[in-house]
């Protein structure tokens, strides 16, 4: 099972602009990575160079022992022989022909006789559930069905490989949770190494084994979700990963020096209690970890807060509080009885400290302290 | 399982590897990559095909011609300025270039009026008002567009020809009227009768933008206080303004280039246009005068295109497309409609029924349109007394079938390269894996729009006509007629092949590259399968205009390589006058069934193709 490696890969499109600096990147055999980013990070031109449809300006990109590209040593393999699959996010099925074809295709490229490539075919078609529609063509199905045939597409040639590009970016909110489920099935059933592009935190925090955060083409974080979200590298990391996202509050005031008053030097008065002096550039507290109430033991900060807004989604709260001045918000899984004016005690064990590069120091969570 | 990576300094983009490495790697990636090959041979190709010629023809304007040296008081092939002055200022300049260039103008205008008052009211009358009929009327008015557009000139003389040249009288001739010259050549006839060939092309641009203009936009002034002569003065008028010049523009461009009515209406009273003038500046082998005309007429006709392209630029800055205002909402003629309907009966009838019938007439009568001498001698008979080129009726010998046969192998090939290579175009420059070949691309396979036919293929003979380097002299042969033809027609082909390509978009290739297809089979399997429809229009359309296309042809068949179009030309030369319409008709009758076909098969409208 291969182990894609990407060293000093670079993609320019002229012009002095960076699409993707200097990357380094494994992806381990069998993992399920998701490359994570906003729009324009360079996370689908990454996925579009292991596939071989863009060429990196410089560095290497290869599968186990087999280079793909080597602009150094000038090797390059195209796209139609890495032997990869690829589900691009319009699908890009076939408007000309069936399903069965669509799915057929590859095969038929493999030489594969026809009547192993029919049982392939319709064994890929099974495996998501639109068998029953293999002899319709691509516009007589709906976006999630045409979105199974394009995984069919892609599953029936068996790749070790496998690329999605936001392949669930144009279904609706309830099929999306459908397939996320399902891609993750389809990755323990084949045991494929899956690279997986989206800009959506939740979907990679939900299926991903390793997550690849990246911004302005750099590569900001590379781990585990529970890890990215328990001990994010950098601001950046803290504030995409998470939703709502952290509220992350400087500790130096804009007009510089150090504040005594204010809700971040409250925040840092409590760390520095607990670790001694770390002279914080700024604290952050994530949403769902600002409780309301008295805390049970008195261990963690707390402050009072006043309460400005109340917002019921369901089964959760939201509530928009000021804080020794500060905006914040937290998120409540219990019901939030208090009405705007009202004034409560909020606390939290965990924050985050980070350095003035925005570089995560430590963070705290109730005794723990983690590095 | 990975653990967290955080370079302690932000990574840099390293340096790009040398020079020569980049460029082994590209050549590695190119050698997979075909489509940067296929780019560079179009670049080759059109550069050779469309901006070669032009070169040419402005180089033999202002060199020495072999056999001019004692005129010119130069060496052949010297620089001169000889030609321009001969053309421009010599005695003889009158009659070479001031004269024709006065009569192109005139007929201009006056074929642009004609065509303006009837396409313009017509268009009108189909698209705003209760005109009885007038989804039928929309397409009947249409049809003079689809016949050859000397057929009109063909009819007119089998009604109206003098004894003045030689060869059957017409009609009325006949009938012991005498037709004065006036009315049976020059200037007027060869008006009316291209107007009734270019008028469809008035009320297809005018009727399209009256049918886009939202009708809010009317409403507004009236509910305003405008009152509805207002309305129509101050905001009909001034946003039918572009799709008005667009017309006018193309109506003048292509009356420029046209050679076959002035050819048959004009030289026998020696009303002499641009077109024909340069066509016997060639006859002549004055090769020199004849490729001073044909820059000229290259000038005019790229003046007159940026010109349109100019005012459509400033008038989209606030023309108003029209949203779900754009219904059909048709003013009431009331005890007008059916006066109205008369009218474009009336039209249909001038320009469709009463030359159509005319030609048909006239080679089924031995005088003209005397029934009582009924025969089909012109169409089938095996000796035809008195004709001496051509002894027989047109459906025996081998003439007629041998123009037929060049017409469409001609043609056809012409119209297949044409639609391939814009297909082909169109992928290179959706591909744009180089923009700088793309853009070129885009440019010069619109050029031949801006040049008209007539002088296209002067340029083309100037390059082709003797052999340079490796390439023979191919005047004479059916290959540069299919080369020229193909080339004439390279703009549409290009912009719909570009159109197609821009909507499918690079994925399906893209999918097909991934599942493992070499470049050959994502073309055999998925870019032409898919592009089929495209291809299909992309051959139909210039096939159909090339069948009817004379102006082109007319300077590059021989007698071995005669076209239909060139055949009918050449049967009116020697005065046979029956025979000449009988190929007319089988033209008008061959192109008109394809284009309706087209229309029924492919669900498009003429309107998309009007350009050609």
């Amino acid at each position: 099972m291969p182990n894609i490696t990407l060293s000093g890969v670079a993609k320019s499109y002229g012009g002095g602009d960076y699409a993707v600096k200097n990357l380094d990147l494994t992806v381990p055999d069998g993992a399920f990575m998701c490359l994570l980013g906003p729009s324009g990070c360079g996370k689908t031109t990454t996925l579009r160079m292991i596939a071989g449809l863009e060429q990196p300006t410089s560095g290497t990109i290869a599968v186990d022992d087999r280079i793909l590209d080597s602009v150094e040593r000038g090797l390059y393999v195209p796209p139609e022989k890495r032997g990869m699959g690829l589900v691009f996010q319009n699908y890009a099925l076939w408007p000309h022909l069936s399903v069965r074809e669509n799915v057929e295709f590859g095969l038929r490229m493999r030489k594969v006789p026809a009547p192993e490539r029919r049982a392939k075919a319709e064994a890929a078609l099974r495996m998501v559930h639109v068998d029953a529609a293999m002899d319709r063509y691509p516009s007589q199905l709906s976006g999630g069905q045409q979105q199974r045939v394009a995984l069919a597409r892609m599953l029936a040639i068996n790749p070790s490989v496998l690329l999605l590009d936001e392949p669930l970016s144009n279904l609706d909110a309830r099929l999306r949770l459908e397939m996320r489920a399902e891609l993750k099935r389809i990755h323990e059933e084949s045991g494929a190494t899956i690279v997986f592009v989206t800009h959506d935190q939740l979907e990679a925090l939900t299926m991903a084994t390793d997550i690849a955060v990246m911004n302005e083409g750099e590569l900001q974080q590379l781990a585990a979700p529970m890890e990215m979200y328990a001990r994010p590298a950098n601001r950046f990391v803290a504030e995409f990963v998470g939703s709502p996202p952290m509220a992350i509050i400087d500790v130096v005031p804009p007009g510089g020096g150090r504040a005594s008053t204010g809700l971040a030097a409250s925040l840092t008065r409590f760390a520095e209690s607990r670790v001694g002096p770390c002279a914080p550039a700024a604290v952050g507290v994530r949403p769902e970890a600002l409780r309301l109430g008295t805390p049970p033991s008195g261990a963690g900060w707390r402050e009072e807060a006043v309460v400005e807004a109340v917002l019921p989604a369901g089964s959760s709260w939201t509530v928009r509080l000021r804080v020794l001045d500060t905006e914040l918000y937290a998120v409540s899984y219990t019901p939030v009885d208090a009405a705007p004016g009202d004034v409560l005690d909020c606390w939290t064990e965990q924050m985050h400290l980070f350095d003035a590069d925005g570089i995560r120091i430590f963070s705290l969570d109730g005794a723990e302290v983690r590095a | 399982m990975a653990v967290a990576t955080k370079a302690e300094t932000p990574p840099s983009p390293p340096p790009p590897p040398p020079r020569l490495r980049r460029l082994v790697y590209r050549l590695r990636v190119l050698r997979h990559e075909p489509t940067a090959a296929l780019g560079l041979i179009l670049v080759v190709l059109l550069a050779y095909l469309v901006v070669a010629p032009l070169v040419a023809v402005l180089s033999d304007a202002f060199r020495v011609q072999y056999g001019d040296d004692v005129h010119a008081g130069q060496q052949a092939g010297e620089w001169t300025g000889y030609y321009l002055w001969r053309v421009l200022r010599s005695q003889i300049s009158g009659l070479l270039f001031w004269e024709p260039l006065l009569n192109t103008l005139v007929i201009a205008v006056g074929t642009t009026l004609f065509a303006l008052v009837i396409g313009g009211g017509m268009a009108w009358l189909v698209t705003r008002t209760n005109v009885p009929g007038r989804k039928w009327l929309a397409g009947a008015l249409v049809v003079p567009y689809m016949l050859p557009s000397w057929t009109f000139s063909l009819a007119w003389l089998s009604l109206f020809k003098n004894e003045r040249a030689g060869g059957q009288v017409g009609f009325l001739q006949a009938q012991g009227i005498r037709t004065p010259d006036w009315l049976a050549y020059g200037a007027m006839p060869i008006i009316i009768t291209l107007g009734l060939h270019y008028y469809p092309f008035v009320l297809l641009l005018v009727g399209n933008a009256l049918r886009r203009i939202d009708v809010q936009l009317e409403d507004s002034a009236r509910i305003l206080g405008a009152p509805r002569r207002t309305v129509v003065r101050r905001i009909v008028v001034p946003l039918m303004l572009p799709a008005l010049s667009s017309a006018v523009l193309l109506v003048v461009g292509r009356v420029l280039g046209t050679f076959g009515t002035p050819y048959v209406l004009g030289l026998p009273a020696d009303y002499r246009v641009l077109s024909t003038g340069l066509f016997q500046s060639i006859r002549d082998r004055s090769t020199g005068v004849a490729s001073v005309l044909a820059t000229v007429i290259v000038i005019i006709g790229v003046l007159i295109v940026f010109t349109d392209m100019r005012l459509m630029r400033e008038h989209r800055r606030f023309v108003t497309v029209g949203g779900k205002g754009a219904m059909d909402r048709l003013g009431d003629l009331r005890r007008w409609r059916w006066p109205a309907f008369a009218l474009g009966l009336l039209a249909f009838g001038v320009s469709v029924l009463v030359p159509i019938l005319t030609l048909l007439l006239s080679t089924v009568t031995r005088t003209p349109m005397d029934l009582k001498t009924f025969t089909l001698d012109y169409w089938f008979a095996e000796r035809l007394p008195g004709a001496v080129g051509f002894p027989h009726g047109v459906f025996r010998g081998a003439e007629m079938w041998e123009a037929a046969w060049n017409s469409l192998r001609v043609v056809g090939l012409a119209s297949l390269i044409c639609a391939v290579v814009g297909l082909l175009v169109g992928y290179v420059v959706v591909r744009g894996t180089a923009p700088k070949v793309a853009a070129f691309l885009r440019q010069v396979s619109f050029l031949p729009y801006l040049v008209p036919g007539i002088a296209f293929a002067a340029a083309s003979l100037s390059l082709f006509a003797v052999a340079r380097g490796p390439i023979p002299a191919l005047y004479g042969t059916t290959f540069l007629l299919i080369l020229v033809m193909a080339v004439t027609h390279l703009p549409y082909s290009s912009r719909s092949g570009i159109a197609a390509m821009t909507q499918l978009g690079v994925e399906p290739e893209e999918a097909a590259q991934i599942a493992g297809a070499s470049w050959w089979q994502r073309m055999r399997r998925i870019i032409f399968p898919i592009q089929k429809g495209a291809l299909v229009t992309g051959v139909v359309l210039p096939f159909i205009s090339g069948l009817k296309e004379l102006s082109i042809v007319i300077m590059l068949t021989t007698t071995g390589t005669q076209l239909l179009t060139t055949l009918s030309i050449g049967l009116v030369d020697y005065g046979y006058t029956q025979l000449a319409n009988a190929v007319v008709l089988v033209i008008a009758l061959v192109s008109f069934t394809m284009t309706y076909l087209t229309q029924r098969l492919t669900k498009s409208s003429l309107a998309s193709g009007i350009g050609g």
